[in-house]
């Protein structure tokens, strides 16, 4: 029963996840992935992500310091940084990517900052969310499991 | 390259696809591992990359060790098409793009570089699980060009069959397309194309389909300038084609000279192999490629040429060294030389093929396989070529003499018609050699073997008059126009003249000290009549009479017989 309903709490968390859009179906890619000799590959991949889109941030961070600003640079490495969030299915931190892009376009500073930050709270939502969810997701564990099963039994 | 079961070199002998030998490029370490991931789940042999120079390097490093590339565009080292380009060019490997952008204007560059595909981020499983077709399509590509002895060679064929008229460039329409992306850019995401069109007004790196036009053009201006110290820069300029690039140049001028350093490859091993007709029969192009190249060359050169002073200039120099070899020596020529280098492809051969017939049985056979090598020998070092080959002209010379009725003539000349159909043929197909010894039944347009020389004569118009008798046979043997062979119109014929008369102008310089030219001369007002050719004089075949032995079995005078018609007078 517990097992059921642990299921089903996952579920429905990821489940949410696709609703509110955060992520799209390459999150269900990387699912699919995911085997046997890659039980973690979702969570490996989500950490390698967050792990080197800090380090695309920071350049951005950077050249917006930068007045006047470089908008080709920024496009190009916000280019970069969309490209690395599709690889998660990280669609609302997409999207925000592509409205920082129509700014560069426009060469609109304001709204170019203004979008970024967007951009960086979109990114670091979705992270908390993907962590919890990790954290309860059958792939994940063997703690998990444990403990339903215990309970189950 | 071993070719594995499925046709392409692996190592593996994996069940296609499985075991395909992917390199992924890619600046970004989540998607590298992430297409690492599946690629790896399709069963393919992946690779993975971070920077394009290390691509670069691997893919160098390891020659063949790769079935195809995937590549993101943007990059931090270097741009992704950049790294396409010199795939396609060094390794000639299939390559893949991949980008988070979708733009049409991007897509249509990364194909214009000659990206086999373009990929949308987020790629899907199944995308790359059938990226394999590209290998294979390539493979398959390959080897008809193999077969047919590369693109580049089909190109020069046909630019031989033509008769040197200048059509429309169809490369122009195709790269006037090209023209458009670079238009549309816009600034913030085609940034990368700003730099690039920054230096060039027209297209940058458009991938030129290399039409025959455009690659009669490109010969023409390596020609001109002298394949030794031809550079893309000379050849472009020369070429005047506005909207080719630089670089388009380069990677043409690169895949031609591998073609003819193939060429001559296999026409060394064809002459050391001395008189063997497998060496002509059996191989499609291997045999004297050498010949063959430089005969390309300047055949390609001459055929887009008037005819032309080029062509009398080339015969000339080539001339001069067959003369010091002595009259004897064009003589000497060795028919098998003239014939495998030419005969590979060589319109020549069908000209010569042509000349067979016109000429008087053997007799002819001889000339002309003295006269081929002159001719042929417009390129350097085909003197050498030439002089090795030893046909067997006696034996048909014997022939010659029984009979240089017509009959006979027809004879020899569906003989000799054979294997200079099947060249002509061969130069279409891979079948020459098939062809070459399938005797009797090519002769399609041989057929009324006696018609068409009638027709050509007529037709033809010899450069000098003194050199009449030659011209006919120079005139039979347009190679050019294979199609033409059958005679059946006699514009084609004209046509077929011109180039021999291109042909003749040639040999004629080059025989004008052969006592066979003399001989030929005294029956030059019956030249152009096929039934005096066919009634060589026995004297005219004693001028011709070479000192070497004819070694070839019969079935071999195909051979000899290409190499004779043409020029036997």
């Amino acid at each position: 029963m517990e097992q059921n309903h642990i299921k089903k709490q996952i579920n429905s968390a990821r489940n949410s996840l696709f609703q509110q859009g955060y992520l799209d179906e390459q999150f269900i890619q990387l699912e699919d992935l995911q085997d046997d000799a890659n039980p973690n590959f979702v969570e490996e991949i989500v950490t390698l992500f967050y792990s080197d889109s800090t380090r695309l941030i920071r350049n951005i961070e950077t050249a917006l310091d930068n007045y006047p600003l470089n908008f080709c640079k920024l496009d190009d490495y916000m280019h970069q940084f969309k490209g690395s969030s599709s690889s998660i299915g990280a669609k609302k931190v997409k999207e925000e990517c592509s409205q920082f892009q129509e700014c560069c376009k426009a060469r609109n500073t304001q709204g170019c900052i203004a979008a970024f930050r967007q951009v960086k709270h979109e990114h670091a939502t979705l992270k908390r969310k993907l962590e919890t969810y990790f954290q309860v997701s059958p792939s994940n564990s063997l703690y998990n499991t444990h403990i339903i099963s215990r309970q189950g039994a | 390259m071993t070719e594995g079961i499925n046709g392409f070199s692996s190592p593996r002998a994996d069940v296609f696809p499985a075991g395909l030998r992917v390199l992924v490029v890619d600046d970004d370490p989540t998607w590298l591992k992430i297409l690492e991931k599946m690629l790896k789940k399709c069963s393919y042999e992946v690779t993975t990359c971070a920077l394009a120079i290390e691509a670069l390097d691997l893919l160098r490093e390891r020659k063949d060790g790769f079935d195809i590339v995937i590549s993101d565009v943007n990059m931090p080292d270097m741009d992704g098409f950049k790294l396409l380009e010199h795939v396609g060019l060094e390794m000639d490997l299939p390559v893949i793009m991949m980008s988070v952008d979708g733009e049409t204007s991007r897509v249509m560059r990364g194909v214009q570089h000659g990206a086999c595909d373009y990929l949308l981020k987020p790629i899907r499983m199944k995308e790359l699980r059938n990226i394999w077709q590209h290998v294979y399509r390539k493979k398959i590509h390959e080897v008809r060009d193999t077969e047919s002895h590369e693109s580049l060679e089909s190109l020069e064929e046909i630019l031989m069959m033509r008769n040197v008229s200048e059509q429309s460039d169809d490369g122009y329409l195709l790269c006037g397309g090209d023209m458009t992306p670079g238009k549309k850019r816009k600034d913030a995401e085609h940034k990368y194309d700003d730099k690039d069109f920054g230096d060039h007004s027209s297209v940058k790196k458009a991938r030129v389909v290399w039409t025959v036009d455009l690659h009669q053009k490109f010969v023409k201006a390596v020609n001109h300038i002298g394949f030794e110290k031809v550079g893309p820069k000379k050849i472009l300029d020369l070429m005047n084609v506005p909207w080719l690039t630089r670089e388009n140049v380069a990677s043409h001028l690169q895949k031609y000279r591998l073609y003819l350093t193939r060429l001559q490859k296999d026409d060394l091993k064809t002459s050391s192999s001395g008189i063997k007709h497998p060496d002509f029969s059996p191989r499609d192009a291997a045999g004297d490629r050498t010949d063959h190249i430089k005969m390309q060359q300047n055949e390609a050169v001459n055929s887009y040429r008037a005819p032309s002073n080029l062509l009398l200039q080339n015969a000339n120099s080539r001339i001069h060294e067959v003369d010091l070899k002595g009259t004897a020596s064009l003589q000497t020529i060795e028919p098998k030389k003239v014939l495998t280098g030419f005969a590979a492809k060589s319109h020549m051969a069908s000209s010569s093929n042509i000349g067979i017939s016109h000429s008087f049985g053997s007799t002819q056979y001889s000339t002309y396989n003295t006269v081929l090598p002159t001719q042929y020998s417009w390129s350097e070092g085909f003197t050498e070529i030439q002089f090795k080959q030893e046909r067997n002209p006696q034996f048909q010379v014997e022939n010659g003499f029984a009979d240089l009725g017509l009959p006979t003539l027809q004879q020899h000349n569906q003989v000799n018609l054979q294997p200079v159909q099947s060249i002509a043929n061969g130069l279409f197909s891979k079948e020459r050699d098939k062809q070459a010894k399938s005797s009797s039944g090519t002769k399609s347009s041989f057929g009324s073997y006696s018609v068409p020389s009638q027709n050509l004569m007529p037709s033809f118009q010899p450069p000098d008059p003194s050199f009449q008798p030659p011209d006919p046979s120079f005139q039979l043997p347009d190679p050019v126009t294979s199609s033409t062979w059958s005679l059946k119109d006699d514009h084609s014929l004209e046509q077929t003249s011109i180039n021999n008369l291109e042909l003749s102008a040639f040999w004629l310089q080059g025989q004008h000290c052969s006592s066979t030219n003399l001989d030929m001369q005294n029956k030059v007002p019956e030249c152009n009549d096929p039934e005096f050719i066919a009634e060589v004089p026995s004297n005219l075949y004693d001028a011709l009479r070479f000192d070497y032995e004819y070694e070839y079995p019969s079935d071999s005078l195909e051979y000899p017989v290409v190499g004779q018609g043409l020029f036997i007078v």
